[in-house]
């Protein structure tokens, strides 16, 4: 069903073909090109025809425009692989009563979508944590594999990761900005570029409370008696925006993206922003 | 409304201190969950709200307490007013049998005048006016306290008798003391002594009467035997409106076998129908039911003396049989036709029918067959009543009680001095004993027996001379009676008088073995009505009778409604049998009517008011929780206890499709064949739409092989035979649809090789269940399963693939082995960089890209079965279907 949702999500963007800028290091077979002679389906070059070389690999039709034989030969194609990640701890299964979804949800629905799009291209995904890559129309197997991660802590875990993978991690990203800091730095020294999105409830941005209230977490984190909430509306913004200001830092360090979601926003918009910042390097390249 | 305990009501005061108590206390806080708690830790908090509690919460609470303390005053609705006087109260309850067809409503309406009793601590007497079982005469009771008096009605049940009116007024004549009188009446007079009654109620205190609107008992009168049924008698106090009331016949074992639907006219005080019902019905018969009266007045106990006897009947001269005033069976149908079903014909018919009587008028009985039939039917039990004639007299047969003398007797006429006879009194031993002789009863021809010594205890009945009329002797089970006169009137005039119908009915009823209405045998109660019409065991106070007081007592506590005598012989006793016609009581003077059943008897509110205010406390401990936002999280607690653990097994291998590969025991060849797997999933899942999940390592012989559609086996030379088990296993897998890509790995090792590997598949597949083989060539299915493919290199190519030669249906034709020695595995092997690290012999990427393509079509091909197959035959149906 979610996975249902995500494909229907993904539908109104063409395949989405993540942008390989060292493909002759690629490690996987598939859709990129690696502008070398071996296994693949789109012709690479044709050259003439020598000692030792099958009979039926002459492409006979060419050959009939000269005189010698032509031999056609297929380019490598190489895909790039996306490991994708999001946050199944407690702290992201609530939503407010300003919206109907929960941040969990909607984490899940754009690593579906995002991995619809990805699969539509050619491209391989796999899950932090989870089992091997998936190719092909495996987002079926993808969407059960989602279901059986470890919740977690609130951070990806630790994880070989192929090298120049690329990574998009979907989370609320309030833990302490050093324990995320630590956890950035340990993937994008495996030489992967990445991706973080933060996803938010409206409420965890506004703070729409108001009088006598003791706020709880989910996570066992000590409750904060607040006796009135709208004195301490302004103060709660300004740490927000220092949190959200130190993740992004954290994440220009690491030479990736970030960006923001919240839950009442439409989840094509964040949608379309990955779209263009993955697949936004092959059109520099 | 009335307060039981009002002072409790002065704590109301106390409500404004609560109310005061309730606004200074602060509620306590809501509660969130805000997963970024953190971010609010250590902000500086700047004032507090103004806690205060809600005016609407303030006054749930308020209102709770109230219903506390007014629930503890013990208010009490509809209560009566004040009973009258300051004694003992008189509470006068009718228990006869017109009190039981509402018997409930009378009790409660008794508990009502207790409940008031109770609560201004009067203490009751109580007076039943119905003699007790025991038969004790009512008297007053002590005065008790209400509460004693309650269990004491509580067991009190309407008698099957009526009241004793006369003792009830004496006894209330002398009860001293202004308490008031409550009298709870069945509105009949029972009889002469009402007045009495009537001014011992008036002699004491105030008086109150509680009574239905008129009296509602109805008594079924004793029916009346008719030719082909029963006329049912029903006898009421005049009601106002007419009405409809069945009557229900009803067997021994309580089966209602017939129904009749009296129509009682408005201001009637009866009525009576006809209830036609067949002779044989009738004898099964035990009792008449009022349909809905649950009272003893609305049953009629039929006893023998209902049942229809069938009565055969024989003339001599069977033409002359009938003729009006002058035939023989003339008077004798007369006399027994509203008692008794007769039958007429020849005596072979009649025997042939079931008869309990059977009347010989004038008929000497042949010797032989005839007298051996009749012989052996009066020794079963069968009543041979024999009347004389000029036929008899002159030809006595050996059928007769006694020994008979020849000719017949006149006696008067022209030519002789005595006189017609008239009878003698019946002897107290005759079954004709209490019936009176009338004076004009003459006999002037008789059959005179001979006289012998046993002729006295015969003879049942005789002339004023001493000479026999009516004698009889047993024979077996039954009985030969002889009339020594003709059944008409040529002999005597008993035929002409009534007695001549009594004594056919009595003798009649002799025949069921009923040893005659002995007067004087005592008959003990064998079962007794209560007073709502059920028979049960007989009372203790239930005392046996003679027959003549039976015919004569009226119901009453020492002699109660019943079956009476032995279980053969039963007779009933019924209540309406000398019971005065139910007549309306007088109003009495000075007294206040109420009716009883209308008010709904007092309650007390107190619970009521408790069970509310608890409610309203569990509304506020919801609205309580709801303020803190808890009443989210108690829910969901709740749900979670009583959820299921929930959760997917994991590693289950039946949840996904995959390869699998046989381990071989050597790690280097299971390396192999793992990372060729990956590589033939990973091709599959990108280039097809099956999804694999990662291949699976089995052990034959231990893992369950079902989950898999295709098994990739690697042997060599060094592989260790398998066991039975692994061969059982392997068998089993092939034989439910699995397939097996055995691969020798020798396709590049060429002939002339030591150490070939035939031997070894040989030595390894000796067990297994392999069919006829074939070469795989590019005509199979497995050829075209995805891609078309010309050969099927792996590693190594050109080596031939075997298959399976002939079609089998049962497994959608699909072989269970593949057999080749190509080394797909190496070729599809992809490590961990996503190389290739086995090289293709001779080479080239396009032996590796048809080696992966001949895996696709591996895993389509055990995945459709044949469905390609199929696709071979399109055309044909395509042009057979006319397209």
């Amino acid at each position: 069903m979610s996975a249902r949702a995500a494909e229907a999500l993904g539908a109104r963007l063409p395949a989405l073909q993540v942008a390989a800028n060292r493909v002759a290091a690629s490690v996987w077979q598939g859709v990129h090109g690696r502008r070398r002679v071996g296994p693949g389906d789109s012709v690479w070059q044709y050259r003439p025809y020598m000692q030792g070389d099958e009979t039926r690999r002459i492409d006979w039709r060419k050959s009939a425009m000269g005189d010698e034989l032509i031999v056609r030969e297929m380019e490598w194609e190489a895909a790039q692989t996306v490991c994708l990640w999001r946050d199944a701890s407690p702290s992201m299964l609530w939503h407010s009563k300003l919206v109907t979804t929960q941040k969990r949800e909607r984490a899940d629905l754009l690593l579906l979508a995002l991995a619809a799009l990805l699969l539509r291209g050619g491209e391989r995904v796999r899950l932090i944590g989870g089992p091997r890559s998936i190719g092909g129309g495996g987002l079926d197997r993808l969407a059960d594999d989602l279901g059986r991660l470890e919740p977690g802590d609130g951070l990806p875990p630790p994880a070989d990761l192929p090298r120049h993978a690329r990574v998009v991690l979907f989370g609320d990203f309030l833990t302490p900005p050093a324990a995320i800091a630590a956890c950035v730095g340990r993937i994008a020294s495996q030489s992967v570029r990445g991706h973080l999105v933060q996803i938010l409830d409206p409420a965890e941005v506004a703070l729409p409370y108001h009088g006598r209230i003791r706020f709880t977490g989910l996570e066992r984190e000590p409750s904060a008696l607040v006796p009135r909430v709208d004195g301490l509306r302004d103060a709660y913004r300004q740490r927000l925006a220092a949190q959200q200001h130190s993740l992004a830092a954290i994440a220009a360090s690491a030479g990736w993206a970030c960006s923001l979601h919240r839950t009442d926003a439409a989840p094509e918009t964040v949608l379309l922003a990955l779209y263009l910042a993955l697949s936004g390097d092959r059109a520099r390249r | 409304m009335i307060f039981a305990a009002p002072w409790v009501l002065l704590v109301l005061a106390a409500l404004p201190l609560l109310w005061w108590l309730l606004r200074v206390t602060p509620p306590a806080p809501r509660t969130e969950v805000f997963p970024a708690v953190r971010l609010l830790l250590g902000l500086p908090t700047t004032e507090q709200t103004p806690a205060r509690t809600p005016w609407w919460l303030l006054a749930l609470r308020l209102i709770a307490a109230a219903a506390v303390i007014v629930g503890l005053a013990q208010p009490v609705l509809r209560a009566g007013g004040e009973l009258a006087g300051s004694g003992p109260i008189i509470l006068v309850i009718d228990d006869g049998w017109a009190a039981a067809s509402d018997w409930p409503q009378r009790i409660a309406a008794a508990d009502t005048v207790l409940d008031r009793a109770n609560r201004e601590a009067r203490p009751v007497r109580l007076l039943t006016t119905a003699p007790d079982a025991a038969g004790i005469a009512p008297a007053l009771t002590a005065p008790l306290p209400a509460i004693e008096m309650r269990a004491r009605i509580a067991t009190l049940r309407p008698k099957p008798w009526p009241p004793d009116r006369a003792t009830a007024g004496r006894a209330l004549q002398t009860a001293t003391g202004d308490g008031a009188r409550i009298y709870i009446a069945d509105g009949l007079t029972h009889g002469a002594d009402w007045d009495g009654f009537a001014a011992g109620l008036r002699a004491g205190g105030a008086m109150t009467v509680l009574g239905a609107d008129g009296p509602q008992a109805r008594l079924l009168l004793p029916p009346v035997a008719e030719a082909d049924g029963l006329r049912i008698r029903l006898a009421q106090v005049p009601r106002p409106l007419p009405e409809t009331i069945g009557v229900l016949a009803q067997t021994g074992d309580g089966r209602s076998i017939a129904r009749l639907d009296l129509s009682i006219p408005a201001n009637a005080s009866g009525a009576e129908a006809k209830l036609t019902i067949p002779a044989e019905l009738r004898n099964r018969l035990t009792r008449l039911v009022l349909d809905g009266a649950q009272s003893a007045g609305g049953v009629m106990l039929l006893d023998e003396g209902f049942r229809r006897r069938p009565v055969g009947m024989l003339a001599g001269q069977a033409s002359t049989a009938d003729v009006p005033l002058t035939g023989p069976l003339f008077y004798v149908r007369r006399a027994l036709s509203p008692y008794a079903e007769l039958r007429e014909g020849e005596l072979a018919q009649i025997l042939a029918r079931s008869v309990s009587v059977l009347v010989l008028a004038d008929r000497v009985v042949g010797d032989g067959a005839e007298r051996a039939a009749l012989a052996a039917w009066v020794e079963k039990g069968g009543l041979l009543l024999r009347f004389a004639g000029p036929l008899t007299a002159e030809h006595p047969d050996a059928l007769m009680p006694v020994r008979l003398l020849g000719g017949d007797r006149q006696l008067g006429g022209a030519m002789s001095w005595s006189k017609p006879a008239g009878l003698a009194p019946f002897a107290s031993e005759s079954p004709f004993a209490g019936l009176v002789v009338p004076e004009e009863v003459r006999v002037s021809r008789q059959i005179l027996a001979a006289p012998d010594a046993m002729l006295g205890a015969r003879t049942w009945a005789s002339l004023a001379d001493g000479t026999p009329l009516v004698t009889q002797i047993a024979m077996g089970a039954g009985r030969v009676v002889l009339f020594h006169v003709t059944a008409n009137a040529d002999w005597s005039d008993l035929p002409l008088s009534g007695l001549f119908v009594d004594m056919l009915r009595r003798l009649v009823l002799q025949a069921v073995g009923v040893a005659g209405e002995d007067a004087t045998a005592r008959l003990a109660p064998l079962e007794t009505l209560d007073g709502f019409g059920q028979l049960g065991p007989p009372t203790p106070g239930a005392a046996a009778l003679t027959g003549a007081e039976l015919g004569a007592a009226p119901a009453s506590a020492r002699h109660p409604a019943g079956f009476y005598g032995p279980e053969t012989g039963r007779r009933a006793l019924n209540l309406a049998n000398h019971l005065p016609l139910p007549a309306a009581a007088s109003v009495i003077a000075g007294a206040s009517y109420a009716p009883i059943g209308i008010a709904g008897r007092e309650m007390a509110l107190a619970p009521w008011l408790l069970a509310a205010a608890l409610l309203l406390l569990a509304v506020d401990l919801i609205v309580a929780l709801r303020l803190r936002g808890l009443l989210g999280a108690i829910a969901g607690l709740l749900l979670l206890i009583g959820l299921p653990e929930a959760r997917a097994q994991d590693g289950n291998p039946a949840l996904a499709t995959r390869l699998a590969y046989v381990v071989a025991g050597n790690a280097e060849l299971d390396l192999v064949s793992l990372a060729g797997l990956n590589g033939l999933t990973d091709f599959v899942n990108r280039r097809t739409n099956a999804d694999l999940a990662d291949p699976a390592a089995v052990v034959l012989g231990q893992t369950d092989l079902s989950p898999f559609p295709l098994l990739y086996w690697r042997v060599s030379p060094e592989s260790a035979t398998p066991d039975a088990a692994a061969i059982a296993a392997l068998n089993l897998f092939m034989a439910h649809g699995g397939i097996i890509l055995i691969d020798t790995a020798s396709g590049g090792s060429g002939t002339g090789f030591p150490a070939g590997p035939d031997p070894v598949l040989q030595r390894m597949a000796a067990a297994l269940v392999v069919p006829i083989l074939a070469p795989l060539t590019p005509q199979h299915v497995l050829a075209r399963a995805f891609y078309l493919l010309q050969d099927f290199p792996g590693r190594y190519t050109g080596d031939t693939v075997w298959v399976q030669r002939d079609q089998d249906r049962s497994n959608d034709s699909v072989s269970p082995v593949i057999i080749g020695g190509n080394d797909w595995a190496s070729a599809w092997a992809v490590d961990a960089q996503g190389r290739n690290p086995y090289a293709t012999i001779p080479g080239g990427p396009r032996q590796r890209v048809l080696a992966y393509r001949f895996g696709a079509n591996l895993v389509m091909y055990a995945l459709t079965g044949n469905y390609k197959g199929d696709q071979v035959h399109v055309p044909a149906i395509l042009e057979r279907l006319g397209q």
